[in-house]
Formats: C-alpha cells, sequence, structure tokens
C-alpha cells in the first residue's frame, strides 16, 4: 500500500467521499425546559483562612477569558512553570440537533454526573474555566459561511468555539500546562466552505483555534492528531495546503464508515504533501492497536516536526461500545493514549455511547492530562485482555506504518516533484455530501503556486439543497501570505465581485486579518 | 420579643429586639474555654428585666464546631468506602479509610456486588481497631443507597455499639470526596455538639425561657436547635452569615451591597446581589476538607485592624511596607507594641477611639523608618489597607462573573454587577469603609447599631431550606437528596411515566418541600420556597425515548422574619 511517486496523480483526483450518512433525520417526542432563573452562586469557598498568616489566601489566580482588542501579535509566555490543566466543560444542556439525535441534550449529562461525583473540579491540579462566544471574525479566519455566519455558527456553535479559545489564551499565557475543551457541538467535519452540517458538524472548532492562535500570538507550526474514529475530513480539508500545519488522522478505514476519506494516498497539496497523514484502521481495532500506531508512527513524526503546539481532536466514539462505529478502543486505552501523546490542548469530538463509555472516557483522559493516577478508571464491563487484534489486523496496521513513514521521510522529494508539475495554477475538483442536511456540493479550488509562499487559494462552490442553488466564490489569503499573493487575490477578489455567476463572494485575508463577504444581490459588503 | 446572640471570636455580642426595634445590645469578652459562659453572660445581659415569657425566639450562632475542629477535639471515625471505578482512592487524604468492593453507577445501577465476607472482616477489624463511629460513603449512594444501608446492617449485627452515619443521609449532592468530608466531620462533631446543646437547654430552663431556640446556619438560616444535632457541621461560620444576614436587615431592600467586616487580623467579605446574599457554588471548607456544607460566599483576607506595619529594607535603598498578616496585641494607640492600622485612623483622625498621642508616636516611628512624612505614612497606611481590601472584593465579583456554565443561556447571560454600599459591620476600624467605598466608587455605610449587626442577623434570619429531586421515570424511582430515601414513582400522583411534565415534577417538589418543612417545624415559611434550577433530559436508547430525567432544585432562601422593620435609609 505504499504510495509512489507515480501514483501521485490518483491522490489528486481524490475527492471526499460520498458514502452513507452517520446520523439520520429524526423525529420523536420530547421537550427540554430550562428555567432561566439565576442561582446565585460564586466559587469562593466561606472559610476563614486556614492558617493565621495566610497571606496566599489573598493571592489569586485571575482567569481572564475577556475579549481581547486587536492588537499585534503577543509572544506565547513560557509554561514550564504551569501546574494547572485548563478544562472547561461545556455540555450545551439546552441544544440538540433534535430530541433523539446523538448529538442531543443529554450527550454529557452521565459524563458530568461522573466527573462531578468523583470531585474532579476540585482537584488542585485542575482549573475549570468559563465559556465565551467566539466573535463573528474568528469564524471568518476559517469559513466561508453560506449565506452568512449567522445562519451556521448559531449560539452553541459560537459558545463551542469560544470555549476553545478561552483554553487556547489560558495556555499562551501559561496559566496551564494543558487543556481539555469538553464541548459540544462538534467540528471536524466542517470545511473551508460551510453549506449546512456535515457529520453533526457545522464550523470548525479545531480549525478556529489553530488559526486564532496564530493570529493572536504569532505560532506557526501546528500538530492537528485527529483519534476521533471518523475521518476528521474537515480538517484535514482546511489545512491540507498549509505545509506548517500537520494533520493526523487515525479512523476506522473509510470503506467502512462515515465519511468515506481518510485513505492514504491523500496527503495533502501540491506544496504540502506529506503534511497530512492518515491511518485508515481495520475495523475491530482495540487498543494494542492503536497505541501501536501511536508509538512507531505519530509520536515519531511529531517528534521530527517540532511543532509548536499539539491538538488532539478527541473524538471518543473508537469506544468499543459506540453505536456509530466498530472499533475496540477502552477507557484506560483512551487515557494511556493521552498521557502518550501529551496534546496541548485536547478538543471533543465525536463519541455517542453516552451511558457505557463517556463517562468513563472522559474521566480517564482528565486524569490523565492531569498526570493522576487513572488506574481505577474502568467501564463497568470491561475486562483487561477481552479485546485482542487479530494477527491479520495487525499486519494491515504494519503496512500502513511502514508506508507513511516512507511518505514522511521522502515528504521534501514528494513536494519538489510535485510542484514542478503545475504552473502558475494549480487545481482540483471535489464533490462534497452533507449528510445532515442533504447537500450535495461542488468544488473547484486553486492554490496559487507561488515560489514564496505557500500561495493563495480559491474556492468556486456550487452547492445543491433540493431545488436550491447556490454558488459561491471564496478567497483565501494564508497568514503567512507573500505580499505579491495579497494584492493578487484581493484584486481578484475585486473582479469576482461583478461577476454574474455568484450569489456570495468571499475575502479571507489571514494575512491582513481582514474578512469580507459580498452579496451580489443587496449589492452589499460585510467587513468582520 | 427576640433575641439574637453571637459567639464570636473575641467578643460575644447579643441584641434585645421588641416591636421590630434593637432594644437593648450588649457586648462581653469570649471565653475561648468555655463559650456556653461568655453565651449565657451575654443572654443575661440583654434579658436581665425582661420577663422570660415575653421572649418569642432566641437564635445564636456560635463557632463551637469550628472551634472543635480547628483544634483537633474531634473524635475518631472510622471511613468505610466505597468507591466503585474512577478516582484511585489510595489518592484520598482522609484518615482511617477502608475501602471495600462493590459499586453503583451514575444512575444507581449496581455494577459491582458487594463482598459480605470483606465487609465482615473490615467491621471486625474496626471494631479490634476500637472505633466506635464509622462513617459509610459509597460513590453514587445518593442515587441507590443499598450498598451503604446493607453494611449498615452487618456493622449493627458485628459491632453493635458503633454509632454510624451514611453518606445519602448527610448529602445527595454529586461529589463523593465531599459526601466523605461531610460525613466524616458530622459523625466526629455530633457528641460534643450535643453536650453543648444540651447545656444551652439548661442554662434557658434556668432562666424559664421557654421561647424556641434556634441555631443559625452557614447559609444564614436558622435551624431549631433540637434538629441542628442531626447537622452539627452546618453551624459552622455562622459568625459570617449572622454578619450577612445583619446588614441585609439594616440596608435598603433589593440592594448590591459588598459586607466588610473588619477585625483584628482578618476582615471577612461578604456580597448582597440585587438584595440576596450570595451562596458559595460549592460547600464551605472545613479543616483542610472541602465539604457539601452550604455557606454564604464569604472571604477572609488576613489584614485587620491590628495587623503589624513593617518597613523592610530592599536592595537599592529602596523600602518597602508590608501589613500583617500577624497580630502583636492590640494597636499601639489602644495600649499596644507596634504600628497598626488603627494607629493610622487615629493619627488621621478618622476613629474616635485611641490615644492621640500614642497614635502619633507609632506614626512618628514609622514615617522615620520610612523617610516620609508622618502624614504621608498615615495616608500610605490607610491607603494600602484600603487597597488590599478593594482588590479582594473585586476579585469576589469578578470569580462570580467567571463561574462555570453549563448551559447556552448561562453563558448568553451576562454576570455584571457592582456594590452600590460598602456596609461596614462589626466594631473594627470603621475609618476604612469611607476608603474602600471611594475606590469602589459606591455609597460607604455604617449602619446604625452596625457594631452588633452580628447578633441582629442572628435575631432576625428566616429559616432556610433546600430540596433536591431526581425522578428517573425508567427506573421508575424518585429521591431527594436531602432525605436519601429511594421512593417507587408508584407513590406519586403520575400517570402515564412516559408523559411526565416538567411542571408535574416541579409540583412534586413542591409538595415533598412542604413536607419537609413541616417536619422542620417551619411551615410558616414554605411559600417562600422558589425554584432554583429545574431541567429534564430524555433518556434515549437506540432512537427512542426510553424514560426521563428530571432534576428539580427549590429553596427557601436566606431572610429576614417579618417581624423586623427594615430600614429604609441606608
Ligand atoms: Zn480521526
Ligand atoms: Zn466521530
Ligand atoms: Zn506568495
Amino acid at each position: 500500500m505504499k504510495l509512489g511517486l507515480g501514483r501521485l496523480r490518483d491522490v489528486l483526483k481524490t475527492g471526499s467521499g460520498t458514502t452513507p450518512s452517520e446520523g439520520e433525520k429524526e423525529q420523536a417526542e420530547g421537550q427540554s425546559k430550562i428555567e432561566p432563573e439565576e442561582a446565585r452562586k460564586t466559587k469562593i469557598e466561606g472559610t476563614k483562612p486556614e492558617t493565621p498568616n495566610g497571606n496566599e489566601e489573598i493571592i489569586m489566580e485571575l482567569k481572564k477569558t475577556g475579549l481581547e482588542p486587536k492588537k499585534e501579535p503577543s509572544l506565547p509566555a513560557d509554561r514550564t512553570g504551569a501546574e494547572k490543566t485548563g478544562l472547561i466543560f461545556f455540555p450545551a444542556f439546552d441544544w440538540a440537533i433534535s430530541p433523539t439525535h446523538p448529538e442531543r441534550e443529554e450527550r454529557l449529562l452521565y459524563t458530568r454526573d461522573q466527573i462531578f461525583e468523583e470531585g474532579l473540579m476540585d482537584l488542585p491540579e485542575i482549573a475549570e474555566y468559563k465559556p465565551r462566544l467566539a466573535e463573528y471574525r474568528d469564524i471568518a479566519r476559517v469559513h466561508f459561511c453560506v449565506p452568512d455566519i449567522k445562519a451556521q455558527a448559531t449560539t452553541p456553535h459560537l459558545i463551542a468555539a469560544g470555549s476553545c479559545l478561552v483554553l487556547g489564551d489560558a495556555l499562551m499565557k501559561a496559566e496551564v500546562k494543558n487543556a481539555f475543551a469538553l464541548i459540544r457541538p462538534p467540528g471536524h467535519h466542517a470545511m473551508t466552505v460551510a453549506h449546512g452540517n456535515r457529520g453533526f458538524c457545522n464550523i470548525n472548532n479545531e480549525a478556529i483555534l489553530v488559526e486564532y492562535l496564530r493570529k493572536k500570538y504569532g505560532i506557526r507550526r501546528i500538530a492537528i492528531v485527529d483519534t476521533d474514529v471518523h475521518h476528521g475530513d474537515g480538517t484535514q480539508e482546511i489545512f491540507y495546503n498549509d505545509p506548517d500545519v500537520l494533520f493526523i488522522s487515525f479512523h476506522q478505514d473509510g470503506r467502512t464508515l462515515y465519511p468515506g476519506s481518510g485513505f492514504i494516498n491523500e496527503l495533502g497539496g501540491p506544496k504540502a504533501l506529506g503534511r497530512t497523514i492518515n491511518i485508515p484502521l481495520p475495523p475491530g481495532t482495540p487498543d494494542e492497536g492503536i497505541l501501536y500506531v501511536l508509538d512507531s508512527l505519530v509520536l515519531p513524526i511529531l517528534k521530527d516536526f517540532e511543532p509548536e503546539l499539539v491538538l488532539n481532536s478527541a473524538g471518543q466514539d473508537n469506544h468499543y461500545t459506540d453505536p456509530l462505529a466498530n472499533m475496540r478502543f477502552s477507557a484506560q486505552g483512551y487515557a494511556k493514549l493521552n498521557e502518550k501523546l501529551a496534546p496541548d490542548m485536547a478538543v471533543l469530538e465525536g463519541g455517542y455511547a453516552i451511558q457505557s463509555a463517556l463517562p468513563y472516557v472522559n474521566t480517564g483522559i482528565i486524569l490523565a492530562m492531569a498526570g493522576l493516577d487513572y488506574s481505577c478508571v474502568k467501564e463497568p464491563d470491561f475486562k483487561p485482555g477481552m479485546f485482542v487484534q487479530a494477527a491479520r489486523d495487525r499486519k494491515t496496521l504494519e503496512e500502513v506504518v511502514a508506508a507513511q513513514l516512507e511518505n514522511w521521510k521522502n515528504r521534501d522529494r514528494l513536494v519538489e516533484a510535485e510542484v514542478a508539475k503545475h504552473g502558475d495554477f494549480y487545481r482540483r475538483k471535489k464533490q462534497i455530501f452533507y449528510d445532515t442536511d442533504m447537500i450535495q456540493e461542488f468544488q473547484e479550488e486553486t492554490i496559487r503556486m507561488c515560489p514564496d509562499c505557500q500561495g493563495y487559494k480559491t474556492i468556486d462552490s456550487h452547492a445543491h439543497r433540493g431545488v436550491d442553488d447556490t454558488r459561491i466564490f471564496g478567497i483565501s489569503v494564508p497568514i503567512y501570505a507573500c505580499e505579491k499573493c495579497q494584492a493578487e487575490a484581493r484584486e481578484e477578489y475585486r473582479k469576482r465581485l461583478i461577476h454574474p455567476g455568484y450569489e456570495y463572494v468571499y475575502l479571507q485575508d489571514k494575512k491582513q486579518d481582514e474578512y469580507r463577504a459580498y452579496n451580489t444581490r443587496t449589492k452589499k459588503e460585510t467587513v468582520y | 420579643m427576640l433575641i439574637g446572640i453571637d459567639v464570636g471570636g473575641t467578643t460575644t455580642d447579643a441584641v434585645l429586639i421588641r416591636n421590630g426595634e434593637v432594644c437593648s445590645t450588649a457586648k462581653v469578652s469570649t471565653e475561648p474555654g468555655n463559650l456556653l459562659n461568655s453565651l449565657v453572660e451575654a443572654l443575661d445581659a440583654v434579658s436581665r428585666d425582661i420577663p422570660p415569657e415575653q421572649l418569642e425566639r432566641v437564635v445564636f450562632s456560635t463557632t463551637v464546631i469550628t472551634n472543635l475542629i480547628a483544634e483537633g477535639k474531634t473524635d475518631r471515625v472510622a471511613l468505610v468506602l466505597i468507591p466503585g471505578p474512577g478516582v484511585n482512592p489510595a489518592s484520598y487524604t482522609f484518615p482511617d479509610s477502608f475501602c471495600i468492593k462493590g459499586a453503583m453507577d451514575y444512575r444507581g445501577r449496581e455494577i459491582d456486588p458487594l463482598d459480605e465476607v470483606e465487609i465482615r472482616k473490615t467491621v471486625g477489624l474496626i471494631r479490634e481497631s476500637g472505633f466506635s463511629r464509622a462513617a459509610i460513603i459509597s460513590k453514587f449512594g445518593q442515587r441507590n443507597s443499598s450498598h451503604e444501608l446493607r453494611v449498615e446492617e452487618i456493622f449493627r449485627e458485628d459491632h453493635p455499639g458503633c454509632k454510624l452515619e451514611l453518606g445519602h443521609k448527610v448529602s445527595g449532592k454529586l461529589n463523593f470526596p465531599r459526601r466523605i468530608a461531610t460525613a466524616m466531620l458530622a459523625s466526629a462533631t455530633r457528641e460534643r455538639y450535643q453536650e453543648f446543646v444540651e447545656k444551652i437547654k439548661k442554662a434557658l430552663d434556668e432562666r424559664n425561657i421557654r421561647a424556641p431556640v434556634y441555631i443559625l446556619k452557614a447559609d444564614g438560616g436558622t435551624l431549631p436547635v433540637e434538629k441542628s444535632i442531626e447537622f452539627p457541621v452546618e453551624t459552622i461560620f455562622s459568625g459570617p452569615a449572622a454578619s450577612t444576614v445583619g446588614a441585609l436587615a439594616l440596608t435598603p431592600e433589593g440592594q448590591t451591597s459588598v459586607i466588610v467586616d473588619i477585625g483584628g487580623t482578618t476582615t471577612d467579605l461578604a456580597l448582597i446581589l440585587s438584595g440576596k446574599p450570595l451562596l458559595a457554588s460549592k460547600g464551605a471548607k472545613l479543616g483542610g476538607f472541602l465539604t457539601h456544607v452550604r455557606a454564604f460566599a464569604v472571604r477572609s483576607i488576613a489584614v485587620g485592624g491590628d495587623s503589624v506595619i513593617r518597613v523592610k529594607d530592599l536592595s537599592l535603598g529602596t523600602k518597602q511596607m508590608t501589613v500583617g498578616p500577624d497580630r502583636a496585641g492590640p494597636a499601639y494607640c489602644m495600649g499596644g507594641k507596634e504600628t497598626t492600622p488603627t494607629d493610622a485612623l487615629k493619627f488621621l483622625g478618622l476613629i474616635e477611639v485611641g490615644n492621640p498621642e500614642r497614635a502619633s508616636e507609632a506614626i512618628k516611628v514609622t514615617a522615620s523608618e520610612l523617610g516620609k512624612s508622618e502624614t504621608e505614612t498615615a495616608s500610605l497606611i490607610v491607603d494600602g489597607v484600603a487597597q488590599m481590601i478593594t482588590d479582594a472584593v473585586n476579585e469576589m465579583f469578578f470569580e462570580w462573573e467567571q463561574e462555570p456554565a453549563y448551559r447556552v443561556w448561562e453563558v448568553l447571560q451576562e454576570k455584571k454587577a457592582r456594590p452600590e454600599n460598602v456596609v461596614g459591620i462589626g466594631g473594627g476600624a470603621k475609618g476604612l469603609i469611607a476608603e474602600i467605598a471611594k475606590k469602589l466608587n459606591a455609597n460607604p455605610v455604617i449602619p446604625e447599631y452596625a457594631e452588633v449587626g452580628n447578633a441582629i442577623g442572628a435575631a432576625v434570619a428566616r429559616p432556610t431550606l433546600t430540596l433536591n429531586l431526581h425522578i428517573d421515570t425508567e427506573q421508575k424511582m424518585y429521591s431527594v437528596a436531602e432525605e436519601g430515601e429511594i421512593v417507587s414513582l408508584s407513590t406519586t400522583k403520575f400517570g402515564n411515566l412516559n408523559k411526565v411534565r416538567l411542571d408535574e415534577a416541579e409540583a412534586l417538589a413542591a409538595e415533598l418541600l412542604r413536607k419537609r418543612a413541616e417536619d422542620f417545624g417551619i411551615s410558616k415559611y414554605a411559600d417562600e420556597a422558589e425554584i432554583v434550577n429545574s431541567e429534564v433530559f430524555n433518556v434515549v436508547n437506540g432512537w427512542y425515548t426510553s424514560g426521563k430525567l428530571f432534576d428539580v432544585s427549590m429553596q427557601i432562601p436566606a431572610g429576614l422574619i417579618p417581624e423586623w422593620k427594615r430600614r429604609e435609609k441606608a
């Protein structure tokens, strides 16, 4: 399965899959009402100082989560002295896609019961933070939202993304050593163009975090490890041409599961080949197999890449009881994975075994990230050794690992060879299916093959939803683009405004941190 | 007539209230070894000429439990823990723990059965080790108490004399380690507390006082003294609670105030937000353990009127002035040995008490060490102390604003509050209130009777009560956290369990609260009950709703008895 240079042509043709949907439209009765009575309370303990000279009582940790004014990047603080694990638990108890959809109010209810009963929020190693709403410009930094941001990023989405930003700030200010955003709704299936909900996702929380941190703190090299059972196709698409973002995803083989992508020949755009690493896993892979992939492939590549930040796009649907997939990962496996991977931040993605897995998996991950003993965390029915990897599956994994190590080693040569094949522009056509909203999208993506930077990107997107038909054009200037690309891209935006075929035209100038959306019908431009 | 007595660390204060007005007050110094004497002395001082049959109510607050724990004068308790999967129980710091097999999950379903042989062995070991008290706490025991109850039975058989405390009876809230601590402390203090209550009752009997007697809890509510024996740890920190209720009684209704009680070495802060005293979101910390005890959000900082002022030489010839945290006796102007904030206040003419010459003397010494003028030095001290207190107030507001939120509407609701009043309560350092108020851009308020505000608070506080109802229609049961019993839903008026509505769950909660109020002898306040939180979740199996989970929290919040005539001027 090793991917030779000759097969690269095929890679470039591979689009995102159109395999069966992960969720189905549901209708059911049921209500969820929350009384907005305000419970007056604070976390301050009603105590006298324990010791007469309790001077430390006065010294407090301030949790700054407010919106920051726009300014030049501040440098990330040195985190060597930080001791705590930052945690935002945002279960969105008053939000669901529909009452019996897997993404419903109850999803993190038993997780709350477990982590509260364990007293995890009281541990001196844990600092709990309050969520906030992400701003529209934080969303615009990543997405072209159709028709507008408000339509795609509803309040719960803004809070989930905002929670990641709160923790990102805490991390960059060295208030915490690492962080876990235990939040919903998830985001890793959301791509650059957002026409609707795909795989329960509208906006991509990790991507929004990455672009926010790069803009605000001037960091550049980031690794995202997607440990959800589904291929993180949205995150992959967003960073496909970005050589500074290493995207590694392991997931149940796309031939057997939504979204049907994530094969080893999806390696990245011409200038970023080898910076996307996919590891399809045979159905039924237990802890042993996943930890093998981690040890033999993920960790060595991470070490080599030397990222400034490692994110875990942390789905919990690899669990052996998950109703949507067929893997055999356990709570112990998840805890060990986070201990070994030691991500700077983990962001919850999927995971729908809300009773049998999530309470235990989340307890395990929180303890592991806080550096605490997780040896007693286990599912009620779990017995060590109950899942053993089949020899054949082990062999498949060994082959994938060997092929990807080879690709990684050769990444610079792969880029060189591929870039030589293209002129000023590199184009690819894609089809994208939105399972939740039943949208079929056709895209043409163009990358400027710039000798001085990764080049700007344009997307011509055409979406069909029933009888509705929408066509948009978006231009994206990378944060570290050269001035020539920036100028060219801005000129392209001006030209497209008068093009009759589009309903909306977008400019995403990350270098300038300026975002524009133009409605060709009303001739109104919104600047974020 | 009403009597309120606050037995504090240094003084015991008492008031007598007649027709809603303060009639007389008393202040005696607290004998650390004999709180009862101090209490009785203060009681006699205010009730001397009053015929006992005219007294309608006596309420006191006391540090007795706090002291017992601080001084380590508690009884040994064996902890029988049933932790199940999760955090490694070896990481707990509780003394005398015995972990046994068995586990419940978050819905109260048994994961692992008990091991009877192991329990008998453990009980035997506890008996042989000489424990006469034990607390039995199971993780998720509030969702299913059968493990705790079975272990209790075995204790009754194998170690009959042992006094037992069960986790689910102590608190039904989520948080196993806090339930362990709360159960342990309740067991460890109950008998001594009971002795204290007996003595009080005896003293009142001797004076022919037949009025009902209440004790103030940390959440500002009163509890009949007989009933309080069941909940000894709830009486901790009733001093700060008394001051807060006192401030509530002495300020106009509905305002936002910060209550500043400046003592000798510490300053206690509490908040009243739009007329409601702010509760700590979690329970109080006691003897180094986090508990489930409901308490006002009180912050104590280590600075007070008697804190020692020192000047330190830093490198490069710069000097630094520090405040406290220790005390070396009273202020210099009150006959002490060291310069204190009280001396600075006296020097600047901001307080009446104290010897002006001695205050000048003290400030002169500090000023020469600091190399500044005397007025400048005194101002620096007052400003510095006021700033420390102001910073702590701002942090309290900030923490309240930054409370975690678990629902969309909670995140959307911008919490913003600024104090309208800075209310000085207690006797100490009145001159500072104006400085703090200036920094907070609020009105300084020193109410009439501020120096016995705590005793007034005790006298006019009303009862509080909470009720947390959990309903699981799939398992056909409900439980009330405060009572610990698991009750079948067939005993309720619910018809079709699949169609229970939230308003029906709330009605059940209201009915149960009314009953509970009756048990506590406080039916008259049941109408004050409010719903704090109310939520319903569908339990979905596959793609079908198989049941519903309801959680309804109600409370009778802290407040004032109707007999009190509130001041409308601040
Ligand atoms: Zn994945
Ligand atoms: Zn997933
Ligand atoms: Zn360029």
